[in-house]
């Protein structure tokens, strides 16, 4: 019983069951007030026809017309209408109605009926010239009679929508507990622990199978970010292990050292490898700022093309000192709505990426291109590129490419360009720039939105 | 110079108050919000160094009443690392400069002195010299004994930097953000490079080297 109680499915199924079944019982009362209206116009109709050519022979022949006249009618059989005439005095004079005098008007009287005894009646008094009153009345009782079939029927048919909108309300409850309970046994095995758990899906594709679907997505995307997390977690504490383990042999050193010159050597090499670990913080904590999302009310118009040139002209010497070439391809016009700061530090990441990962002698390209809806800021190069199938993974969180885990640096420079471009409305493209690799930015281009 | 430290973190009060001490200032330390405020408004100081979170009443707000209360002592705000917000957010409030936790205590005391520096009324110089190095800032024109040396306009901005403030060390967060105006750590080597360069333009002909380095500190150049 509680069951039924605590249930929306059948709490549900029965409302509506309860719904139809008064929908018919109003149905019921309009019928039966209109029928009963209708039925008794009709009996009026007839009663003041019969009043008005009773009193048409008392002025054509008096009372003795009259009296004729009804003797007539009730002997010609059933019109269903009872007569009386009464004189001045209260005695009747003709008619066989056996009622009582009373006023003139319509009334809701009582007679006698020689059968059944005390009978009401709906009847009209008219009063005749001399004093005479006529008294014409129908009997209720046909009337009672179809109000009676009515309220059986409609009262029948009531009970009977009522039973079985219970009936099928239990049975839609019972389905849709029985729907709903698969998708809630799926939710307490992911509360249980058990990730991997789905909701099954039906064949038929309603509603709760879109919702079972929508919940598999969801399901399928927290144990994407869960093992991610799991993994970067592990990855984090794997980066940290090297640089920590370092500056602990770096102190050790420190205390042991008895020159000056060794000493001062192993407190810039422990204040490096503490850099180092703040830097990895640093990087970790802006990409999750910039995931957070909370950075647009400083975004300016920004042209990646002055942008590229600023960036250019700062890294030139860098390049070269490094033996590599940094060169321009610039096209104008490329108007963003951004961080400058932020893109410069994208930007300046792919170009240290391009400087680091690249062979001696390389050249580094670093342009600007916009189409109608979005600009772009590159920066490729003719090294050995990344392999088709290592690209997407190269910009994931501290994934070194087992080519660049020789050079120094913390595996999220890429993250970081991909969440800045995120944060922008953008995107991060690599490419293969045959040979090398074309990391691309992709923005939504300012005007064009 | 007396300078007030708001900062809740007794370690690190500890140890800038220490370092600025050895430097012959005199430090109050405040732990709070509240005492910071109370400080700021009357005693008579030269420098505020404000930690952004600070328990009562955070930095920005001590700051903002303080401006109101047309309090212009220089502020240096100290800000979380990571956090690109704050920094704006603390120029915005009326801080002359900022500095990321955590931070070497060279740069703190380069920033103090060039604070400091700012203080004081600076008449508007058109010309900067440092032994024989001549800066003509209207020519935009270097030369040094007569010889005009060609600069990129870079490596100008870095020389400019280094002769304002003659005798100091400038660091290379310093020159990143008044250079480049990078308030990020860029991994490559630019400023590096940049002052190889001048060096290099500067040396020509074996003269010696007017710019000296202190690593992990920064860049100066010699005084008169």
């Amino acid at each position: 019983m509680t069951a039924l109680v605590h249930s929306a499915a059948y709490r549900i199924a029965f409302i509506s069951a309860l719904a139809f079944a008064l929908a018919t019982a109003l149905l019921g009362a309009t019928v039966y007030y209109a029928a009963h209206r209708a039925f008794i116009e009709q009996m009026d109709a007839r009663i003041a026809q019969a009043s008005d050519s009773l009193l048409a022979e008392m002025n054509d022949d008096g009372v003795a017309g009259v009296r004729e006249a009804i003797r007539q009618r009730e002997a010609n059989g059933p019109d269903s209408l009872g007569y009386a005439i009464f004189d001045a005095t209260g005695h009747r004079v003709g008619g066989q109605l056996d009622t009582r005098v009373a006023s003139a008007g319509w009334h809701q009287i009582s007679f006698r009926d020689p059968v059944e005894g005390a009978d009401p009646a709906r009847a009209k008094v008219t009063m005749l010239p001399g004093g005479y009153r006529l008294i014409v009345a129908a009997d209720l009782e046909p009337l009672e009679r179809i109000d009676q079939t009515i309220f059986t029927q409609f009262g029948i048919a009531f009970v009977a929508l009522l039973a079985i909108g219970l009936i099928g309300g239990l049975i839609l409850g019972a389905y849709l507990r029985r729907r709903l309970t698969r998708i809630d046994l799926t939710a307490r095995a992911i509360i249980a622990g058990d990730l991997s758990h789905r909701a099954p899906l039906g064949p038929r594709h309603d509603e709760f199978d879109r919702v079972s679907a929508s919940l598999n997505a969801m399901l399928d995307r927290i144990e994407g970010l869960v093992s991610n997390l799991r993994q970067v977690t592990s990855d984090l504490a794997h980066d940290l292990r090297t640089p920590l383990t370092r500056l602990r042999q770096q102190l050790e050193r420190l205390d042991g050292a008895s020159d000056a010159g060794e000493r001062a050597r192993s407190t810039e090499a422990a204040i490096d490898r503490c850099d180092e670990v703040l830097r990895l913080f640093d990087a970790i904590l802006r990409i999750s700022e910039l995931e957070q999302g909370s950075l647009k009310r400083h975004f300016t118009t920004i042209d990646l093309g002055t942008l590229a040139i600023d960036l250019a002209e700062a890294h030139e010497a860098v390049a070269e000192e490094a033996g590599r070439m940094l060169q321009t391809d610039i096209t104008a016009d490329c108007l963003v709505t951004g961080d400058r700061e932020l893109l410069s530090q994208a930007v300046i990441n792919l170009i240290e990426n391009a400087l680091r990962h690249t062979p001696e002698g390389t050249a580094v390209t670093l342009g600007t291109r916009y189409s109608a809806r979005t600009a772009t800021i590159f920066v490729s190069d003719r090294g050995s590129g990344i392999a088709a199938g290592d690209r997407s993974r190269a910009v994931e969180r501290f994934v070194r490419l087992e080519a660049a885990r020789s050079t120094p640096g913390h595996g999220l420079g890429l993250s970081l360009v991909k969440a800045i471009a995120t944060a922008h409305g953008g995107t991060l493209a690599l490419d293969d720039a045959d040979p090398g690799l074309k990391a691309s930015i992709h923005l939504p281009r300012r005007g064009a939105e | 110079m007396r300078i007030l430290i708001a900062e809740d973190d007794t370690e690190t009060a500890g140890f800038v108050e220490q370092g600025l001490g050895e430097l012959g200032h005199v430090t109050l330390v405040a732990d709070n919000g509240a005492d910071a405020l109370h400080f700021g408004l009357t005693e008579n100081l030269d420098l505020l160094i404000l930690d952004r979170m600070l328990p009562q009443m955070d930095g920005l707000s001590v700051l903002r009443r303080l401006r109101a209360a047309d309090i212009t002592t220089p502020a240096l705000m100290l800000t979380a690392l990571g956090r690109i917000e704050d920094r704006v957010d603390g120029l915005d409030a009326g801080a002359d400069d900022y500095l990321v936790k955590p931070f070497a205590f060279s740069e703190l005391a380069a920033r103090v002195n060039a604070l400091a520096r700012r203080a004081a009324p600076t008449s508007v110089a058109t010309r900067l010299t440092a032994g024989d190095v001549e800066m003509d800032l209207l020519r935009r024109e270097v030369r040094r004994g007569g010889r005009i040396i060609p600069l990129q306009p870079r490596e100008f901005r870095v020389l400019e930097e280094l002769m304002r403030h003659p005798g100091e060390y400038v660091t290379r967060t310093m020159l990143l953000e008044r250079v480049w105006d990078f308030h990020f750590d860029p991994q490559t080597k630019i400023v590096e490079t940049h002052v190889s360069r001048l060096r290099s333009k500067l040396n020509e002909g074996g003269l010696p080297d007017p710019i000296e380095t202190q690593r992990g500190v920064g860049y100066r150049i010699a005084n008169g």
